[in-house]
């Protein structure tokens, strides 16, 4: 009897333990008491606005700015170097970098406030402003990115939650027409009396809130994309040069988008990725970067040996040669701009030796142009998009006749070197170009109607610092300024300028919709729709 | 009081003790009686017990069945082990006693510990389980246990990872039977699982392996470890032993009269083994224009100044040949352009590794214990970088009253690594370094600053402009490391404190029926900081990284369980519940840029930066099993378990899986069988085993807040990262058959065991790549099949018995796996890539797990010819083509023990055949012009002889002509440098090899010599460890090479060194 009373017992105590295998606390191990289900999509605006300026929270910032300089800046010349890369010398490189953090960054947050703002979404009918920037946030970059490549997933894109593993590939006609439509709507939806204003204002550190400044974001960016496509599609561009220019673009430099970036916490990513890129205290290429014989000697202007007719812009871009190290910042090698050059493109380690040493070793960087060190605090606001830009191209648009834009090509175009002078002085207070430096430069270089188009080209090239990638595909449609091109050994394009990045090699084996929807060849000659190749 | 303290108290315990044995006086009319206790083949029995009867003064025999035993002449020995006669001798006045058990048909066979910690009689097993006796562990020696187990056990793939002390081990049991899980066993300690993460690998861009579970154990505390591979052999313990367990039973006391005390001291010697085989005739250098021919092609050019040679300073010996001549070097000096002699010799060092441990064990008939200390100092071949690991144990097994028995255990560890190396990627690492370095120089150059190794010195300019203290570069390159600087300044440091801990008490209700609980944890803390100096070429102004974390597993377990016998049959059966929970923190702070100069401490920096991390995950589990056995002949099984899992939907978090299977012992069945078989076995099994590959909070999306924001905004982002989550996961499931015989012929000198085995893991939970344009690299699904086929055999034999008694045993396990089904539509999923970016590791459907893939040079498909482009140079493949795989089919090891009056020699050679390497360091050291065989036509005159594609056809495919060309200087540099990006075939070696995985020699101490002593046994060994590369098909490198214990098998690039290791053994009991 006290043996079965044991036995019982003992029974009855593994049956209370057992009776509890499937219960609510196993459901509640698995619930992540650090993350939520719902989170206001300010939350991911700041997240998407710092994703514009070079890469968010997902990678070291430098990964992209990496392609911007290395790559776009010396395709395009503004720098040269002594490597082979496919920017400087043409040889085949999987540039990939931007496909991998872009499509999962910015654009990917831009996405999930679009979604969850939308039909069905969380905020549905909500947070309008927060919704019509993130509209903006999104062709900003996935115009971009179907720049660099030609057709990429677009409709498809950022939707894996959803399911949708392996999207489907866009023409880029279809692209552009799309992100014009958004840029359209959401430009038209900003409403600063809507109730969840003030937590957009306050999440939103490109414009703090201004919705009039993030129309004139959009718009400038309309404009950008309407001129885009106006080689092939002139009817696409006319239309939406009309509504961008009605609808208002940035008109003076207080309207440029600069992404506030800071010290810290993190320097991968609070950081300027760009300054990062360079600046020698964070292991920067500044060295292997330096200016171009042809950016300098455009600058430098018509007369080598006077400096009365340079570009202003040379002072802020360059201070002549430096010596630069963490510790001793920018030294300057050589006080005298009439002494300042570029470094020929093209050329590699003995060839600089054999024209500037003969023959003997040169230390490229004690010879040639860099970058000036004020251009480059590691805190410094990243530029996104700037007016003077869209003057350039409504000047172009005038002379074209591409779409209603009041004014005269003339005034456009002068208005645009004005403000593309006088745009640096939030990396430097010492940047300021004054208008009398201005007029004095627009008296040197008079606008000249037979060469308008080259002009502008020029002008808009120039401006384009810092944004090295757009330079590239402004580059690519106007043909301006006409770049040198070289033909290194061994380089895979024939001696040609680069015209489309190849796709990763991981997502032309990875996704089966590759084979059909990607733009062929997959080469770098290959030219994207707007500039000319297949849609 | 500080932990040095501690250690200072526990040595001065520790030697009190000592003392106090030495002390202790011997009744003069005892003495010590010693020999060995054989079975009736003559093979030594390891584990019989010896008592001196009428007392509580006993021992047990050694792996050789070797024992001593102090006993006075009026004495009588008792001999008993389970499964044979006891066997009782008058010990008189000698002191010699040599035993023969035999086996008891009355008893069961010998017992092994299978599922849950429970005994069972080896008759009974349907499923192949070996058993390693701890002592082969413990004389030569391993820091890791996984890398000591490697070759002993038939169908047990190991693999260590080549990245320096205290590294991780990949254990693999009868193949990788997951697409995305880690596919290593479970490790069990007394019946409690043991926590092995892995914290860490090398990986693309470099890193450290931050170690696993396995460098925590004393392998002076273990008695034996079982390894249970199949899946019904391992279905009791759920999920976690879907990949097979690995049982280790802990030494324990036992009853006997005073304190038994075991000393071991192991000292050896660690030494790189030389493997490389450069070239030694061309210095560094490059392409320049030609000076007599400015207009012809560029030709190999010494370095003209201290740029140049900076330049050219790591991984570019395409200069012209060495001519004596005075050149510049990185630092501005000029020194002779001829070979500067051994690098490798000046940089690494021999490194030591000392052990010493002591036990002591006691106890009288109602409770015993044993106490156990051990004490490891190991320093590498690399300055600086060691590993320090203290253990303590203390293990007690009581009984109280009739019907409760109980045994509690505690085991410590203190695990202090310092400088594990960075590998693969240039960034701190030092063999990258030593291997790249322009061979002009002489590695002492770059010592810098003799007080800061490694450090600018002062009054020397580099070309980078770096002041005195700041990083020595050698080279342009910022990510390329000065050997002396990423040893000496980039340091780390990982302390794990651990404890396992357990419990267990069992309450026998009938002398059939017990009840038993049981609770366990694995508990450890772990901290580690990194520190970049402040002047670190790729990161200048410094940063320092300091992680805490904890882990702790929880297991929580019942059972009641009943053992009856009626007539000819015998019932063994139980059922219980498990409840385990496991839970981790990080807090991981990372600091940057340094304000006071070189002062490397995180309170020191400018920006600081917090990551956070924490997960929780739980299994319930309610499990049974019934043995039926009749007439001891003839054994059913069956099991079967449930078990449920925290990290699924709650609508598909459950799976019950069972088990069948049944033994049959025809020798003792039928009568009348042939002489020479002594025993014969045949077994089946059939077993399943789910298992959940997912991470905690990985089924929905949730959304989370980012490290520190910015400019103080909150910024939002997606929880799980990467990986897309699914809500639809359930667990997989892994199906495994097997077939097996176990034979003893010829009065027990031949031993034969063969298995069969077929496996197939259906739903396999896999991280599918998915285009990287869905915003996410990855998403768990639930779709992946493999297989997995092989067979196991083993032979043991003792071909000569006598004075010299040799006993050797081969064992060779075969596997064929195929990946089955990834997901609809996908042929691949990524696993990982070496840094040359040119080869990846992928799971490809219908091909083993874990190919290797790359571009090749394109072939002709006509002519079978390679393509060239017009400079002669190799053209890539338009995708990427299977080069190999990385996991060996055959694995194995000969196992040999000789012995002869009171010396012994074992030696252990193993082998791996079947898998592939594909080498990044190869492909680096052509590229740089450091392999041998870049030495032909170096200086032109190389003919390039295949097609060229000279347009296409109307269908778009490519057209090819012949084509050949004789290249020149600077044609030959290129042609390489497209080799090396391209030809990826050319860089992938059979992975084969046969090594002398150890050798030790002991010598007994003969008993005349220990009588005026307190100890009653000693031995002396000399030692040694991978001792030699008997066969292999690489050039440069370890056909073992690998810096990661992950799933990209099969690749290497700039992992740490081979190293061979030999020295000395010692151990003494009193």
């Amino acid at each position: 009897m006290k043996h079965i009373l044991k036995l019982a017992m003992s029974i009855l105590l593994i049956l209370i333990f057992t009776a509890g295998c499937d219960t609510d606390e196993l459901h509640n191990l698995n619930i992540n008491p650090n993350a939520v289900t719902e989170i206001d999509m300010n939350f991911f605006m700041t997240t998407a606005i710092l994703g514009m300026a070079s890469a968010g929270p997902l990678v070291d910032n430098r990964n992209t700015d990496y392609t911007n300089l290395g790559f776009a800046g010396h395709a395009i010349q503004h720098f040269a170097g002594t490597g082979t890369s496919a920017g400087d010398k043409y040889f085949e490189e999987n540039i990939s970098n931007v496909w991998q953090y872009f499509y999962r960054d910015s654009p990917k947050y831009a996405a999930e406030i679009i979604k969850q703002t939308g039909p069905g979404g969380i905020y549905e009918g909500k947070q309008v402003n927060t919704r019509s920037a993130a509209r903006i946030i999104r062709p900003f970059w996935m115009h971009r990115l179907t720049d660099f490549y030609g057709n990429i997933p677009y409709s498809e894109a950022h939707r894996g939650i959803e399911g949708i593993y392996q999207p489907k590939y866009d023409k880029q006609k279809d692209i552009y027409i799309d992100c014009l439509k958004e840029l359209d709507e959401a430009c038209a939806a900003f409403n600063a009396s809507d109730m969840d204003y003030p937590n957009f204002a306050k999440a939103d550190f490109l414009f703090h809130g201004d919705v009039e400044k993030w129309k004139k974001f959009g718009y400038s960016l309309m404009l950008r994309l309407a001129m885009r496509v106006s080689n092939v599609d002139p009817g696409l561009a006319a239309n939406y040069v009309t509504k961008a220019v009605a609808g208002g673009t940035m008109a003076g430099n207080g309207d440029n988008a600069w992404a506030q970036m800071a010290m810290g916490p993190y320097n991968w990513v609070n950081q300027n990725g760009l300054s990062r890129s360079l600046w020698p205290g964070d292991g920067g290429l500044w060295s292997s970067n330096l200016f171009s014989k042809t950016f300098i000697d455009i600058l430098k202007g018509s007369d080598p040996s006077s400096t009365a007719d340079d570009d202003p812009r040379l002072y802020i871009f360059t201070q002549g040669p430096i010596k630069w190290s963490a510790t001793d910042l920018g030294v300057i090698l050589e006080p005298d701009p009439l002494k300042w050059i570029g470094l020929p493109v093209g050329y590699d380690a003995s060839m600089i030796n054999n024209e500037y040493g003969g023959g003997n070793p040169v230390t490229p960087y004690e010879h040639f142009c860099a970058i000036n060190t004020k251009m480059l605090r590691i805190d410094a606001p990243y530029l996104l998009m700037y007016a003077a830009e869209s003057e350039f191209l409504k000047a172009e648009a005038i002379l074209r006749n591409i779409g209603t834009v009041p004014g005269t090509a003339q005034s456009h175009y002068e208005a645009g070197v004005r403000l593309a002078m006088q745009m640096y002085t939030p990396l430097d207070p010492s940047f300021t170009v004054t208008d009398a430096r201005v007029d004095t430069y627009l008296s040197q270089y008079p606008y000249d109607e037979a060469n308008a188009l080259e002009q502008i080209g020029t002008q808009l090239w120039i401006s384009k610092f810092l944004m090295w990638w757009d330079s590239w595909s402004d580059w690519r449609r106007t043909g301006y300024p006409v770049l040198v091109e070289v033909n290194y050994p061994g380089n895979a394009t024939g001696g040609k300028i680069p015209r489309k990045f190849l796709y990763p090699p991981a997502e032309a084996a990875g996704n089966p919709n590759f084979a059909d929807g990607a733009t062929k060849p997959d080469k770098m000659t290959t030219r994207v729709w707007w500039d000319g190749g297949s849609d | 009081m500080n932990k040095k303290e501690v250690y200072q108290i526990l040595k001065r315990t520790l030697l009190m003790l000592i003392c106090v044995v030495f002390s202790h006086s011997l009744p003069a009319q005892q003495h010590v009686v010693s020999g060995s206790v054989r079975d009736v083949n003559g093979a030594g029995l390891p584990g019989v017990s010896i008592l001196v009867k009428g007392t509580t003064v006993g021992t047990i025999t050694d792996a050789q069945g070797r024992y001593s035993i102090s006993a006075g002449s009026d004495a009588t020995l008792q001999f008993s082990f389970i499964g044979y006669v006891t066997q009782e001798v008058a010990v008189g006045n000698r002191s010699v006693i040599d035993m023969i058990l035999e086996e008891d048909i009355q008893q069961l066979g010998e017992v092994v510990v299978t599922a849950l910690g429970i005994e069972r009689s080896q008759k009974a097993l349907q499923s192949s389980i070996t058993k390693v006796p701890g002592v082969g562990l413990t004389t030569a020696r391993e820091n890791s246990l996984g890398n000591a187990m490697q070759g002993r056990v038939a169908g047990v793939n190991i693999s260590r990872s080549q990245t320096g002390v205290a590294g991780s081990s990949r254990v693999i049991i009868r193949g990788n039977k997951s697409l995305g899980g880690s596919n290593q066993p479970l490790y069990v300690i007394d019946g409690v699982p043991m926590d092995n993460t892995q914290f860490g690998q090398v990986g693309l861009w470099g890193g450290t392996d931050q170690g696993d579970g396995l460098t925590s154990l004393n392998p002076d505390d273990i008695e034996s470890i079982t390894v249970l591979k199949g899946a019904a052999a391992a279905a009791l313990y759920g999920s976690r032993g879907g990949y097979g367990v690995i049982n280790i039973t802990t030494k324990r006391g036992t009853q006997r009269k005073g304190i038994g005390m075991e000393f071991n001291s192991n000292y050896v010697f660690e030494k790189v083994y030389r493997l490389d085989d450069l070239q030694e005739e061309y210095g560094p250098g490059g392409l320049k224009l030609d000076p007599a021919n400015p207009s012809g092609p560029r030709i190999f050019s010494k370095p003209a100044s201290q740029l140049e040679a900076w330049n050219w300073g790591n991984g570019s010996m395409w200069g012209p040949k060495y001519d004596g001549s005075m050149v510049y070097q990185f630092d501005g000096v000029q020194r002779p352009y001829s070979f500067a002699g051994d690098n490798w010799e000046r940089f690494y060092k021999t490194g030591t590794s000392w052990t010493n441990s002591f036990a002591v064990t006691g106890g009288g008939e109602r409770q015993t214990f044993r106490f156990s200390f051990s004490d490891l100092k190991d320093t590498y071949i690399i300055p600086l970088q060691g590993f320090n690991r203290k253990n303590l144990s203390l293990t007690t097994n009581g009984k109280f009253g009739k019907r409760f028995t109980f045994n509690a255990k505690v085991m410590y560890s203190n695990e202090k690594t310092k400088n594990r190396s960075l590998l693969n990627d240039s960034p701190a690492n030092v063999p990258y370094a030593i291997w790249g370095l322009a061979r002009n120089v002489n590695v002492m150059d770059l010592y810098g600053d003799p007080n800061k190794p490694g450090a600018v010195p002062v009054g020397t300019i580099t070309p980078d402009l770096k002041k005195p203290g700041e990083e020595f570069s050698q080279a342009s390159s910022q990510f390329t490391q000065n050997p002396w600087w990423a040893a000496y300044q980039m340091t780390n440091q990982n302390i794990r404190e651990r404890f396992i801990t357990s419990g267990e008490l069992r309450y026998n209700i009938f002398d059939w029926l017990y009840v038993q609980g049981r609770v366990g944890m694995d508990y450890y803390t772990r901290n580690s900081n990194i520190l970049v100096p402040q002047g670190t070429g790729y990161l200048r102004n410094g940063s320092k990284d300091h992680t805490t974390s904890f882990v702790k597993e929880l297991n929580l377990e019942w059972i009641i369980g009943a053992d009856k016998t009626i007539g000819n049959i015998n019932v063994n059966a139980f059922m219980g519940a498990n409840k385990m929970t496991h839970e981790s923190e990080t807090m991981d702070v990372l600091g940057q840029v340094f304000n006071i100069p070189f002062f490397p401490s995180i309170t020191n920096t400018n920006q600081k930066n917090i990551f956070y991390g924490y997960t929780k995950t739980g299994i319930n589990s309610l499990f049974g099993s019934v043995e039926i056995g009749y007439k001891r002949f003839l054994y059913i099984t069956a099991t079967g378990r449930n078990d449920w899992f925290s990290v699924l939907n709650p609508l598909s978090n459950n799976k019950f899986y069972p088990s069948l299977g049944g033994s049959f012992v025809f020798t003792d069945a039928f009568k009348g069988l042939p002489e020479f078989l002594n025993f014969g076995k045949l077994r089946a099994a059939w077993g399943q085993v789910a298992t959940a590959n997912v991470g905690a909070y990985s089924i929905q999306p949730t959304y989370m807040l980012y490290g520190g924001g910015h400019l103080g905004l909150p910024m939002g982002i997606y929880s799980f990262g990467d990986l897309i989550p699914n809500p639809n996961l359930k667990p997989a499931l892994s199906s495994e058959i097997e077939f097996g015989t176990d034979l003893k012929l010829f009065g027990g000198r031949v031993g034969f065991e063969f298995t069969y085995y077929t496996q197939r893991t259906t739903n396999d939970i896999l991280a599918a790549t998915v285009s990287q344009t869905t915003g996410f690299n990855s998403t768990s699904i639930n779709i992946g099949e493999l297989t997995n086929h092989g067979y196991e055999i083993l032979l043991s034999g003792t071909p000569v018995q006598g004075t010299v008694t040799w006993d050797v045993s081969l064992n060779i396990a075969h596997n064929k796996n195929k990946v089955v089904e990834l997901a609809p539509g996908i042929d691949r999923v990524f696993i990982d890539e070496p840094r040359t970016r040119a080869a990846g590791v992928y799971h490809l459907k219908g091909y083993p797990y874990g190919m290797i893939l790359g571009f090749v040079q394109k072939t002709d498909p006509a002519t079978g010819k390679k393509v060239y482009d017009a400079q002669g140079r190799p053209v890539r493949s338009d995708v990427y083509e299977i080069l190999g795989n990385g996991v060996a089919k055959f694995t194995g090891g000969l196992s040999n023990t000789l012995t002869w009056k009171s010396f012994a020699l074992d030696f252990l050679i193993d082998y791996k055949f079947g898998g592939d390497l594909y080498s990044g360091t190869e492909v680096n050291l052509t590229n740089w012009g450091l392999h041998k065989q870049t030495l032909a036509y170096r200086e032109g005159g190389m003919p390039v002889e295949g097609v060229i594609q000279t347009g296409t056809d109307s269908n778009g495919n490519p057209v090819y002509e012949p084509f050949s060309k004789t290249l020149n200087q600077e044609e030959t540099r290129n042609y390489w440098s497209y080799v090396t990006s391209y030809a990826q075939e050319r860089f992938v070696y059979d992975a084969s090899f046969i090594k002398l995985r150890q050798i030790q020699l002991e010598y007994r101490l003969p008993q005349k010599l220990l009588t005026k002593t307190p100890f009653t046994n000693g031995s002396i060994s000399a030692v040694g460890r991978n001792l030699w590369i008997l066969y292999r098909n690489t050039d440069n490198i370890d056909p073992e090479s690998t810096y990661t214990s992950g799933s990209a098998q099969g690749v290497e690039q700039f992992a740490m060194p081979t190293t061979r290791s030999y020295g000395f053994n010692l151990r003494v009991t009193f």
